[in-house]
């Protein structure tokens, strides 16, 4: 008897136009029980060497993690995998809100698309029953009312459905001709839980505590919007593409700003009491509708102060224009900084921008590059290509200013003040990516509560966020194996530790209570250390190595302003972590990729093979 | 004198406030005025007096002063929903 989830893979071929219900066995599903972990081992599995990420032989993978879908706060996030147009590597993004609860009570932990689809389509999961339909008539149309058209025809107002745009796994979908997935479900979780009591108490005592623990209190009130001053203060607030690292027009675009000027509700994802999600409108300068979310703190600060902007109305529209056309707002704010940069060394002018003033400050002209990116024009159609590859078009010095990693770009953290998510940063297998292991700033103070949160992983020391020992890149190591069992399970990274709104042996508990099983922390850690070395190895068989583990050029030169200012990211030091964390890792300290004995042990070793 | 608790230090003001304004015309120092908040030190990682960033051990501040405590500033967003 399997527990907490039905092992149930939906494949669609949509070349083909076939269907069909692979069930997963238990054995194989405890070594990659869902989310990240079964992404990896199907793409890395199944996906041949070289593929062309827009072709239709790219698979693009959606997987619920084994709590997805669980009665209690913060278990709600599925991934969506392939190989990334954007790196060329190993491409994932997690996502929270209501469709991947849907499809888990529609029965499946995973769907694997593949092929192309002749005209557009949307795929259409009640319960047992899926299939292919026309969406011929949904091309063009904004996501809200693409997603009310079908529910309309599928005469269900309750039907979630997913859509995902431009850049990174969007352009997969796209490029499949799948213009979205509509799935009702109706086995409720608890029905197939080993121990439902264990799981619908927890959902009681989380829902209590949301307003007990500072933590979950201040996400609920402030939402990450809450960061800004924050981060200002302490001199790591990216500002002007990542020039300084604190902004003069700071208070406009802080928290009480937000609160007063644009929040018209605060939201959630399913069963999460944290509600952390804002909603915004806007009805003044600009046209700011509440039918998408309103900005997280990595829109506020990438189209506000690393644009040089304390315009919150105008953030707000450019948040809701990505929004609105499925963009990326960290990746889309982050290209709009590299093009005004480049603008202002005079590498495009205005017969690229077509007349635009594309200067840092220029609130408007930034809406409308927003917009231009979103709808291909002009030098939009560049810039939607990513900050490298239209650094690579421009030419000249253009590559200094576009801040990416293989490809994806920085999101709105200056790992000048915080040393470890530099690391993130350079080795992580998607790109630049902040949710990997920490912020060194967890491990400041031994009494802090984040701090007695990430104890039961074995982190005793305090550190502070510039120190780069070994003992630093250890701890690194195994939050990032703590954060990949997280992506794996299903957990939203706003309730487990280092949040520690959940603690660690509730997570624990829950997952045994869900599944039926005995595994221990350790254990679990070892998922997660098994999903990182799976998309190592994709990545190793693609040809990345060491020399891809590394930082844009900027963050080793000295932040111009702010409370940090002076300080750049250290290189060397930098080096001689990267070789400790390889080594920590069982990785080869030359090339960064995983020892056969590694993966040996991680019960993985046909991964070598592949390599 | 002005008062700013960032993140979750307004949790601990009893009116859960992020902004507040209280009366302190003799000098204080900033342990002393943390401990009359009720913001337990190990929870601030950040402090900034008239806008220029603090330490604990600085000169006691006073009416017309603005001070502003953050806690250790973690990650932002996640996608979704
Ligand atoms: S904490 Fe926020 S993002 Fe995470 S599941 Fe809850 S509402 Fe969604």
């Amino acid at each position: 008897m399997r527990y907490g989830h039905t092992g149930k893979v939906l494949r669609v071929d949509l070349t083909r136009g076939t269907i069909a219900t692979q069930v997963l066995d238990e054995e194989l599903y405890r070594m990659y029980p869902g989310g990240k972990a079964l992404a990896a081992y199907l793409l890395l599995s199944e996906l041949p060497k070289g593929v062309d990420p827009l072709g239709p032989e790219n698979m693009l993978v959606l997987s619920n993690g084994l709590l997805t879908g669980a009665p209690f706060s913060t278990a709600t996030r599925f991934t969506a995998a392939a190989k990334s147009p954007l790196t060329g590597g190993y491409g994932e993004s997690e996502a929270g809100g209501f469709w991947g609860p849907e499809l888990k009570m529609a029965g499946y932990e995973a769907i694997v698309i593949t092929g192309r689809a002749a005209s557009p389509v949307y795929l259409w999961i009640k319960d047992d029953h899926a299939e292919i339909r026309p969406a011929d008539h949904l091309w063009g149309r904004e996501p809200e009312e693409a997603q009310a058209t079908i529910r309309a025809e599928l005469g269900d107002k309750l039907i979630r459905v997913l859509q995902i745009g431009l850049g990174g796994m969007g352009a997969v979908m796209g490029s499949k001709n799948l213009k979205g997935i509509a799935v009702r479900g109706s086995t409720k979780y608890l029905e197939n839980a080993a121990e439902p009591s264990v799981i619908a108490d927890l959902g009681k005592t989380l829902a209590k505590r949301v307003k007990e623990n500072p933590l979950s209190w201040d996400l609920q009130v402030k939402g990450t919007p809450g960061l800004t001053a924050g981060l200002n203060a302490s001199g790591i607030l990216p500002t002007r593409n990542f020039r300084a690292g604190a902004f003069e027009g700071v208070d406009n675009i802080r928290w009480e700003q937000y609160e007063s000027q644009l929040l018209s509700a605060r939201r959630s994802c399913y069963a999460c009491a944290v509600r952390c999600k804002r909603e915004v409108k806007v009805d003044d300068r600009y046209q700011v509708s509440d039918n998408y979310g309103g900005p997280e703190y990595e829109a506020v600060s990438g189209f506000g102060s690393n644009c040089g902007i304390d315009d919150l109305q105008a953030i707000a529209k450019a948040n809701e224009l990505c929004g609105r056309y499925t963009m990326d707002a960290i990746s889309c704010a982050s290209v709009v900084s590299f093009a005004m940069e480049c603008y202002e060394h005079e590498l495009i002018g205005p017969e690229q921008t077509g007349g635009l003033e594309l200067r840092f400050g220029n609130a408007e002209a930034m809406v409308r590059c927003v917009e231009m990116i979103a709808r291909r024009e002009g030098i939009g159609d560049l810039l939607a290509e990513g900050a490298k590859r239209a650094a690579a078009a421009i030419g000249g010095d253009a590559h200094f200013f576009a801040m990416q990693v293989k490809g994806q770009e920085l999101p709105m953290h200056d790992p000048r003040g915080k040393v470890g998510v530099g690391l993130s940063y350079a080795t992580s297998e998607t790109g630049a990516e902040h949710l990997t292991a920490f912020h060194d700033a967890v491990l400041a103070n031994p009494d802090s509560l984040q701090f007695k949160g990430v104890v039961p992983l074995g982190i005793s020391e305090p550190l502070p966020p510039r120190d780069f020992s070994r003992r630093k890149v250890e701890y690194y190591t195994v939050m990032e194996h703590w954060n990949n069992f997280g992506k794996t399970n299903g957990l939203c990274y706003f309730g487990p530790a280092p949040r520690s709104f959940i603690a660690i042996e509730e997570v624990v508990d829950a997952v045994n209570a869900a599944a039926g099983w005995d595994l221990s922390l350790e254990e679990m850690l070892r998922i997660g250390e098994r999903a990182n070395n799976l998309t190592r190895v994709f990545n190793a068989r693609e040809g990345f190595t060491r020399k891809d583990d590394t930082l844009p050029e900027r963050l080793f030169t000295p932040l111009e302003a702010g409370a940090l200012q002076g300080v750049s990211y250290p290189r060397d030091e930098f080096e001689r972590a990267l070789s400790d964390l390889y080594e920590i890792k069982g990785w080869d300290v030359e090339s960064g990729v995983p020892t056969r004995e590694k993966l040996r042990e991680l019960g993985i070793e046909w991964a070598a093979d592949l390599i | 004198m002005r008062i700013h608790l960032g993140g979750h230090l307004g949790w601990y003001d009893g009116e859960k406030r992020d902004w507040l304004t209280i009366e302190q015309s003799d000098p204080i120092s900033l342990p002393a005025l943390a401990a009359r908040l009720g913001v337990p030190p190990e929870e601030v990682a950040i402090i900034a007096v008239n806008r220029r960033l603090a330490h604990w051990d600085d000169p006691p501040v006073r009416d017309g002063d603005v001070v502003e405590f953050f806690p250790p500033m973690g990650g932002g967003a996640v996608g979704g929903g």
